[in-house]
């Protein structure tokens, strides 16, 4: 094992990761501010202009019930936003002191936990995400601890192989020496150490999640009507089309396919990026 | 290689338990409990004891899971109230629709993913090989059921050419293999698009991985044409890692069969365990985990085996 630090490799930002950064820093932006800049509502009903095609009142046209589409796909980004944001925080939080703990214990702790992690794994994770999102079906808050906590399996994975063998490294060793404790050991000096492959996969949890998301909108057990979302705002757009109602169902779909890649496109250009500069150390 | 086996065999048991108890522990702790769904919401505490105490659930929650697991082994996974029949009997009705539409995606997957990995890899970096790359990305980040209503949208109902949705067209009660093709193509292929990308990426990355080595070199030195060495030398070492992905693949593809199985009204293990689950219908979903996790269980097992079979460098010890 060389103790050679891997070099710091300027990442180097591709057209397509420019473009992914680009597209979320815009989602975030404007799904934050507009709806206050643009005085839209999303949830004022406007019966008499019910399924109006776009125009320059509604830049989107309006919903079955006259609702400004434009005002609920920058206001459902924000909950489907949250959603990945938050259910990919607490899968990681999860997974990474999970993963942490059974790799620097090691041994028949780590081989324990590491069964518990295939039991899990036995287990379709859709089938435990229904389950959990049917009984708990109500709050936003519920839906983002359900997503988050049926995601921490494959970062705890991850984590765990990493914390494997930064334990063997000589700053664990100087750490001990001095007498920090193993919790500090773990959380202060081997998780930072860690944060390469903590933000990568970070960056693909939010993707995943906000996908959970629509998926659950879909089954009708994700976020509530009349609150819009990326998820149900697609798929009733989807019924919305038998009415003639064509306009519904491009917003939706482009905001969660454009957000979705861009996060992967990051994620993938953070995992080469990465690749490359341990390859080079 | 059979002391292995055995061993792997072994080994599974206990994991198929976890998932049991996994199971188990996490209906009693949905609020409610199984009672709930059974009465109804209006019911006095007289009578949600009284059904309690009939169905034996107000015993010891170990010995409630005993009594299971022994029942289990002689092949009876309970009782759906709910539906009115054996819980065997309902998955019995639906796991061959559901393996079927997943053999289905399988054979799709792999005939599009090898392909297109193969010749990504090979023409590495070239105009064709980032178009691919990008519509991967795109396919990867596309909602399922999305997906799935586009292809409705476009050969259901615009183009005609296929139906609508469910198992095989009503007239005939005979099972109709011309009929089960025709209505399995579009959900097959709606999902196969997450393992279409997913895999196509993974094999490319392998190639190229296996381009790199000096068996690879010495092939070309030694004047082999660029076909042979890519089919017979580096494709042959790239796909031994794919026989574990494909093991790992398969709880994905009941997850998606879920989604895919309510977009096309297609009657299998999806469908019955998201209505199970609406309806809380405790002793399918029960039921359904563990048959499910048995199977996910002999995937990664056979998995394994292949392993050991196709790279003699695996040791079993």
């Amino acid at each position: 094992m060389t103790e050679a630090m891997p070099k710091r490799h300027a990442l180097k930002l591709t057209s397509i990761a420019w473009a992914g950064l680009g597209w979320i820093v815009l989602a975030v932006v404007a799904c934050t501010f507009a709806p206050l800049l643009l005085h839209l509502s999303a949830t004022a009903t406007d019966v008499a202009n019910a399924y109006a095609a776009p125009s320059g009142a509604h830049w989107l046209g309006t919903d079955g019930l006259g609702r400004d589409e434009l005002a609920r796909v920058l206001v459902g980004g924000r909950i489907t936003l949250s959603v990945g944001a938050i259910a990919a925080a607490v899968a990681m939080l999860i997974g990474t002191a999970y993963g942490a703990t059974a790799g620097y214990y090691g041994g028949w702790v780590d081989t324990a936990m590491m069964r518990l992690v295939d039991v899990f794994l036995s287990v379709p994770t859709l089938f435990l995400l229904l389950f959990l999102a049917a009984m708990f079906h109500g709050s936003l808050a519920a839906l983002m601890l359900v997503i988050g906590v049926t995601s921490w399996l494959g970062p705890a994975r991850l984590v765990r192989g990493e914390v494997l063998s930064l334990k063997e490294r000589l700053f664990v060793e100087a750490a001990r020496a001095v007498g920090a404790g193993d919790a500090r050991i773990i959380f202060r000096h081997i998780v930072p150490n860690a944060g390469g492959t903590i933000v990568t996969t970070t960056t693909f949890m939010v993707a995943s999640a906000m996908l959970s998301e629509t998926a659950l909108s879909f089954l009708g057990i994700g976020v509530r009507a009349p609150m819009p979302s990326w998820g149900n705002l697609l798929s009733s757009a989807q019924s919305d089309l038998f009415a003639g109602a064509w306009w519904l169902i491009a917003p939706p779909g482009i905001a969660i396919l454009a957000t979705v890649c861009a996060f992967n496109f990051v994620g993938d250009w953070l995992r080469e990026g990465r690749d490359e500069g341990v390859a080079g150390s | 290689m059979t002391t292995y086996v055995v061993r792997r065999l072994l080994l599974a048991i206990p994991t198929l338990i976890g998932v049991a108890v996994l199971a188990f522990v996490l209906i009693h702790i949905a609020p409610g409990g199984p009672v709930a769904a059974l009465v109804g919401d209006r019911a006095t505490p007289a009578q949600i004891a009284q059904v309690t105490h009939s169905l034996g659930l107000d015993r010891p929650l170990y010995i409630q899971f005993f009594a299971w697991l022994g029942a289990l082994v002689h092949g009876d996974l309970g009782f759906s109230y709910v539906r009115q029949a054996p819980v065997t009997q309902l998955i019995a009705q639906r796991l061959p629709a559901t393996l079927l539409l997943m053999g289905f995606a399988l054979v799709i997957s792999v005939a599009i993913a090898i392909p297109l990995g193969v010749v990504q890899a090979a023409r590495q970096r070239t105009r064709f090989d980032r178009i691919a790359s990008l519509a991967v990305f795109i396919a990867w980040s596309m909602p399922t059921f999305w997906f799935g209503t586009l292809l409705i949208a476009l050969f259901a109902v615009t183009l005609g050419w296929s139906p609508v949705g469910g198992l095989q067209t009503i007239d005939t009660t005979a099972f109709d293999w011309p009929s089960r093709i025709a209505h399995l193509l579009l959900p097959a292929a709606t999902l196969a698009i997450v393992s279409v990308a997913g895999w196509s990426r993974y094999v490319r990355g392998s190639m190229i991985e296996q381009l790199r080595e000096d068996y690879t070199r010495t092939a070309i030195a030694k004047g082999l044409g660029p076909s042979t060495v890519l089919f017979k030398h580096v494709l042959r070492n790239a796909l031994i890692p794919f026989i574990t992905l494909l093991g790992s693949s398969i709880p994905g593809l009941f997850g998606g069969a879920v989604i895919t199985e309510s977009i096309f009204a297609y009657p299998g293990m999806g469908q019955l365990f998201w209505q199970a689950a609406l309806n809380r219908d405790y002793a399918t979903l029960l039921g359904m985990t563990v048959i499910t996790g048995m199977l996910v269980i002999l995937g990664n097992l056979l998995a394994d085996i292949a392993y050991g079979i196709v790279d003699p460098r695996v040791r079993y010890d």
